[in-house]
């Protein structure tokens, strides 16, 4: 009888109580969903993540590599009592995030990856993670960290985060920041948000399956703009002048 | 005077642009070059508010001059707060009027993106009163929620009109490539949902994050030229037939009205009289709205509506795209962006690409007078410039 | 001390000015530096205010408190304001503190509290 090698590699999770979906309006006037995704939902989730690899800006490459790393280890039993969120809109991708529990008291924030932009769907779906912590898993505390200058501000600045910096976080080892119940309830009236129950239609709709991004942040264009205008998504300007005068010049 | 036309347009996008101060400014000059025609020009004309700052780097006007490969033509930056561009069109167009050069660029960039919004922050707060505004923590958002307020008290602006600038503004931009943002937005969801303050939280209260400009990095230039040298080139004779700048207090809170944008008033009169038209005669026109209460104020300044009636006119669409005076077609500072030195070049890009007829989906049909304004400091030095199309 | 904070009266026209500038707006007429100091008053009626959120770095606070004030003397100031709800046309009093601190220099205004 050989041993079962694979009985001792996999972790096993303590029971962690479910994320109930909600849902709100978002700046465009459509309805963003959040909820809970379980494993089977992942290779969905990997194949949205993996682009943004490429993406260099607002460190979308460090991120999505990271949450590459994790959801796959979630999904192949490598990583112990992780938990993923995401938000759709009309079915559509548009932000995961993760975390995990350390203790039953602590949480650890993970990621927050936002596949549309400029409609706080990150810092929605972020509150979303912390009232999962806070008040769904009752913890008293989440140890946070931020990678990009975004993130810091929103979480950091935002939630007027304390410092925690004794422990490093298992994001790189750095000096961790925390969210305790008491900042959490402060914030609460002006940042956490959202309507339960989800209306049926609305819920049927966000789980018949995860649809692409619809606008999701991309690597440039071009060659030349990679190297010389990272965040420039147009290309350059001048790439795409230049295909409008060559195109006019065509029809003269 | 001699009469002087706008033979060439260029423009980078409005957004974060990652590559050095210079070449933000070089890019829509190539353009603008090519676009008229040209090689060479007798004068270039660097607008920018913030490179010593936040850029570390001064003496611009040679570094965008060298760049371009244009030495040992003339060059300089001109720096007047976020009204630098149009100020530096002026000068150009100073240069051509008095007969001194016959054809000249003016190209107008800022980086702001280099630093955090924290820092850009404080580096636009730097064109107020420094012992009177700027050590007590005052925001260019600040000044304009503090005018919003009593705005709001005395001729009925709500929080709704204001969602009302946005909201049309970021529609237009949709369909402006070179826009920062391309986000349609709604008042749903701005203004009236659950959790519509959360998705619009306050950044000066009264005024919402929908209501301020995003902090852009960006380029535009036009070329300027003799009506001689326009004969050579043979593009549309666009005419900048009046320009009016007129400057007010440097603090906000010395003008005897405080709901007054006195200069807009006097710079926009100024043009007008200047081109021989009237406000009735415009068909087009980019206003500086940094935040949207300024889109409303400046149209009743500049003389488009009467005094506290420019809401009642937005709530008509008489300022949307298809109505009878399309504001902001190219989705103005709220939708296009707002890098500051280099707006009020963007302002005439916009309009010179709208008189020409070349605007696409965004189109003010028929368009052959355009008005723009650009607003510096919080209405303390105001340039208002008016454009025909000559046939 | 009480600490104060100056306008500036004209010479020939009596105007007074506040910020200070060199040469009199209304007249014209004084030479440069021809003011004479004069305290402001620190009573006053609040004309408009508002919070700002979005505040440059040093600053350690969430929101921020800045109004413009009538003062008794008909003269017009920027103030912060330590006051949790303010309304138009309220009565405020000012005092002299710190009001920004920008590397080791500590920059004195006005802060208005409710009369
Ligand atoms: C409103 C403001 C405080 C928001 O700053 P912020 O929360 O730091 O926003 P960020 O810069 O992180 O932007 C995040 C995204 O939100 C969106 N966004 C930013 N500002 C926006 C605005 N004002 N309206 C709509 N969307 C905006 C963009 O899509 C941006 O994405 P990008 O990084 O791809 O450009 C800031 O834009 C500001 O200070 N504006 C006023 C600038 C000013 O005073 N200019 C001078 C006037 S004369
Ligand atoms: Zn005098």
């Amino acid at each position: 009888m050989g041993v079962d090698l694979e009985q001792i590699l996999r972790p096993i999770d303590s029971p962690l109580a479910p994320y109930p979906p909600k849902f709100m309006t978002v700046a465009s006037g459509e309805t963003l969903v959040i909820r809970q995704v379980d494993r089977d939902e992942i290779p969905t989730l990997l194949l949205h993540v993996e682009p943004l690899l490429h993406v260099e800006r607002d460190f979308y490459d460090v991120v999505a590599a990271r949450v590459y790393a994790e959801l796959l280890a979630h999904y192949r039993y490598r990583m112990q009592d992780e938990y993923v969120l995401v938000g759709q809109i009309g079915g559509h991708l548009a932000a995961i995030v993760n975390g995990r529990t350390v203790s039953p008291r602590q949480g650890m924030s993970l990621h927050t990856l936002a596949l549309r932009r400029g409609l706080r769907i990150g810092a929605h779906c972020f509150a979303a993670k912390m009232e999962y912590h806070i008040d769904i898993l009752g913890q008293d505390e989440v140890l946070i960290v931020a990678e990009s200058p975004i993130g810091f501000r929103r979480w950091m600045i935002e939630y007027q985060l304390e410092k925690r910096f004794e422990t490093p976080h298992e994001l790189g080892g750095v000096p961790s920041y925390c969210l305790t119940r008491a900042l959490f309830d402060r914030a609460r009236s002006s940042l956490v948000v959202g309507r339960r129950p989800v209306p049926p239609e609305l819920l049927a709709q966000a789980q018949a399956g995860i649809l692409p991004p619809t606008d999701p942040p991309r690597p440039p264009a071009d060659l030349l703009a990679a190297t010389r205008a990272m965040y420039d998504s147009t290309g350059t300007a001048l790439l795409l002048q230049r295909g409008r005068q060559e195109l006019e010049a065509g029809h003269a | 005077m001699r009469e002087v036309y706008v033979a060439g347009i260029g423009i980078t996008s409005f957004s974060r642009l990652e590559y050095p101060l210079a070449e933000i400014a070089a890019y829509p000059a190539m353009l603008a070059l090519r676009d008229a025609g040209l090689k060479a020009v007798d004068q270039v004309y660097v607008a920018n508010m913030g490179s010593a700052r936040i850029n570390n780097q001064t003496a611009l006007g040679s570094a965008v001059v060298d760049t371009l490969g244009l030495t040992p033509t003339g060059a300089e930056r001109i720096e007047n707060g976020p009204a630098s561009g149009a100020s530096a069109v002026k000068q150009g167009f100073l240069g051509v009027a008095a007969g001194m050069y016959e054809a000249v660029l003016v190209t107008g960039c800022e980086r702001m993106r280099e630093v955090n919004n924290l820092e850009a922050t404080d580096f636009v707060a730097t064109m107020t009163h420094p012992l009177a505004e700027y050590i007590y923590g005052v925001t260019l958002p600040a000044h304009a929620a503090m005018f919003t307020r009593l705005y709001m008290e005395r001729y009925g602006v709500t929080a709704r009109h204001l969602a009302m600038v946005a909201v049309k503004n970021h529609a237009n931009a949709m369909l402006n490539p070179f826009a920062h943002l391309h986000q349609p937005i709604t008042v749903e969801g701005i203004l009236d949902s659950p959790e519509a303050f959360t998705n619009n939280p306050y950044v000066a209260e009264p005024l919402r994050f929908f209501d301020c400009c995003p902090v852009s990095d960006g380029g535009a230039a036009v070329i300027l030229a003799s009506r001689e040298k326009m004969a050579e080139l043979g593009k549309p004779l666009i005419r900048l037939a009046g320009i009016g700048q007129a400057t007010d207090t440097l603090a906000v809170f010395e003008r005897p009205d405080p709901t007054d944008l006195l200069a807009v008033r006097r710079s926009a009169a100024s043009a007008f009289a200047m081109a021989g038209l009237t406000p009735g005669d415009v068909h087009v026109a980019e206003l500086h709205d940094a935040f949207t209460i300024l889109e409303i104020v400046e149209s009743e300044e500049a003389g488009f509506f009467p005094k506290g009636e420019g809401h009642l006119a937005l709530e008509k669409g008489a300022t949307a795209l298809g109505g009878p005076l399309p504001i902001n077609p190219s989705g103005g500072l709220k939708g296009k962006g707002h890098p500051v030195g280099a707006t009020g070049v963007g302002q005439v890009h916009e309009i010179v690409t709208q008189l020409r007829g070349d605007a696409g989906e965004r189109q003010v049909a028929g368009a052959k007078v355009g008005f723009t304004c650009n607003f510096g400091g919080f209405g303390n030095n105001v340039i208002s410039m008016v454009f025909v199309r000559e046939e | 001390m009480e600490r104060q904070i100056h306008a500036y009266a004209c010479r020939r026209c009596g105007a007074l000015h506040y910020p200070f500038r060199m040469v009199c707006r209304e007249c014209g007429e004084n030479g440069p530096h021809e003011f004479d100091p004069v305290p402001l008053p620190k009573e006053g009626t609040l004309l408009t205010f508002t919070f700002v959120h979005n505040l440059p770095a040093e600053y350690e606070v969430a929101r921020l408190g800045l109004g413009v004030v009538e003062l008794s003397n008909g003269l017009r100031m920027l103030g912060q304001l330590d006051i949790a709800d303010p309304k138009l046309g309220m009565k405020v009093v000012g005092e002299v503190e710190v009001v920004r601190r920008e590397a080791y220099a500590r920059r004195y205004g006005m802060v208005f509290r409710a009369a």
